[in-house]
C-alpha cells in the first residue's frame, strides 16, 4: 500500500491535466478552414461548345451553299423568310437527315444576346448539325 | 484547491461533451467541401454564364478570355482592351482558346471579336456553359 500510493500518483497525473485541454483554439481553427473552403470554392460545373467562325463575304471555303440562319431580336429567318424556332426545326431536319454535314451560317444581328444565340445553337445540335459557323452580323 | 477544482473540472468535461457534436458537423462540412468544392481563380468581374444543354467536354487548359456584361474584356483574369488582348494571345502563341461570357453580351460583337481572333490566328475556340435547368428559360 505505502509502495503503491507514490507510483499512482505520477501515473493519474498527466491523464488528468490531457482532460483538462480545451477544445476552443481546435474549434477555431476548424471554423476558419471551413469559412475558407466555403468562399474559395466553386460549385459551377463547367461544359464547353466548340465556336466555329467565318470570315465576312463568304470568303471562307464552304460558306457558300451554306444554309444562312439569321437571328434577330424580332426573331429567327432561314434564308431571308421569317420562321420560328419549330418552324426551323422543321425545315432544317431533312436536309440534315441527308447530310449532317451540311454547313449551317448563323448571323446574329446587334440587340441579340449570347444566351438566344446558346440556344438556338443547342436546337441546332439537337437536330444533328455538325457544321455550323458564326458569321459577323450585318449592319 | 482539489475540492475547488474538481466541481469545476467536471463542468469543463461536461462543456466539451456539449460542444462535440457542434465540432463533428463542422468537421463533416469541412470535409464536404473541401473534397466537392473546387478552387479556382476568381473572374475580374461578376459574370451570369451562359446556359447550354450540350456535354461537352470540360474545358482543355489554354487561356481564358472573359468578356463581361458590359463588353469588358480580360485574358487570364487581367483586364485590358481589344488590341492589348489579341496581341497578348498571338505572343502567346496558343492554337486553342476558352471563352467566358456573360449571357447578356452582345452576340455580334463576340463574334466579331471571334473573327479578329482567327485572323490573329487562333484555331479552336470554346464557350465556357454551364447545364441549363430544365424549363429555366
Amino acid at each position: 500500500m505505502a509502495y503503491a500510493l507514490p507510483t499512482r500518483f505520477p501515473a493519474n497525473r498527466p491523464r488528468r491535466r490531457r482532460l483538462t485541454i480545451s477544445l476552443t483554439p481546435l474549434i477555431d481553427v476548424v471554423f476558419i478552414l471551413l469559412v475558407f473552403f466555403m468562399l474559395a470554392s466553386s460549385f459551377l460545373d463547367w461544359r464547353s461548345i466548340r465556336l466555329e467562325s467565318g470570315q465576312a463575304g463568304g470568303a471562307t471555303p464552304g460558306v457558300v451553299g451554306a444554309l444562312m440562319v439569321t437571328i434577330s431580336p424580332d426573331g429567327l429567318r432561314l434564308s431571308g423568310l421569317g420562321v420560328t424556332r419549330d418552324q426551323l426545326a422543321g425545315r432544317l431536319a431533312p436536309s440534315l437527315a441527308e447530310d449532317p454535314g451540311r454547313r449551317i451560317a448563323i448571323r446574329p444581328t446587334g440587340g441579340v444576346d449570347m444566351q438566344r444565340l446558346v440556344k438556338l445553337l443547342d436546337d441546332l445540335a439537337v437536330l444533328g448539325a455538325t457544321n455550323v459557323v458564326l458569321m459577323p452580323g450585318a449592319r | 484547491m482539489r475540492r475547488l477544482s474538481s466541481p469545476a473540472r467536471r463542468r469543463a468535461r461536461l462543456d466539451d461533451d456539449r460542444i462535440l457534436p457542434l465540432i463533428n458537423i463542422v468537421f463533416l462540412l469541412l470535409i464536404f467541401f473541401m473534397v466537392v468544392g473546387r478552387l479556382s481563380a476568381s473572374d475580374p468581374f461578376e459574370i451570369e454564364p451562359v446556359h447550354s444543354l450540350s456535354a461537352g467536354a470540360p474545358a482543355l487548359e489554354a487561356p481564358l478570355v472573359t468578356i463581361g456584361r458590359g463588353g469588358a474584356l480580360a485574358l487570364d483574369g487581367e483586364v485590358m482592351d481589344e488590341t492589348a488582348l489579341i496581341t497578348g494571345i498571338s505572343q502567346a502563341g496558343a492554337t486553342g482558346l476558352r471563352i467566358k461570357v456573360d449571357q447578356s453580351v452582345e452576340a455580334a460583337r463576340v463574334v466579331a471579336l471571334l473573327n479578329r481572333l482567327k485572323a490573329a490566328g487562333v484555331g479552336e475556340v470554346k464557350l465556357m456553359t454551364v447545364p441549363s435547368i430544365e424549363g429555366a428559360l
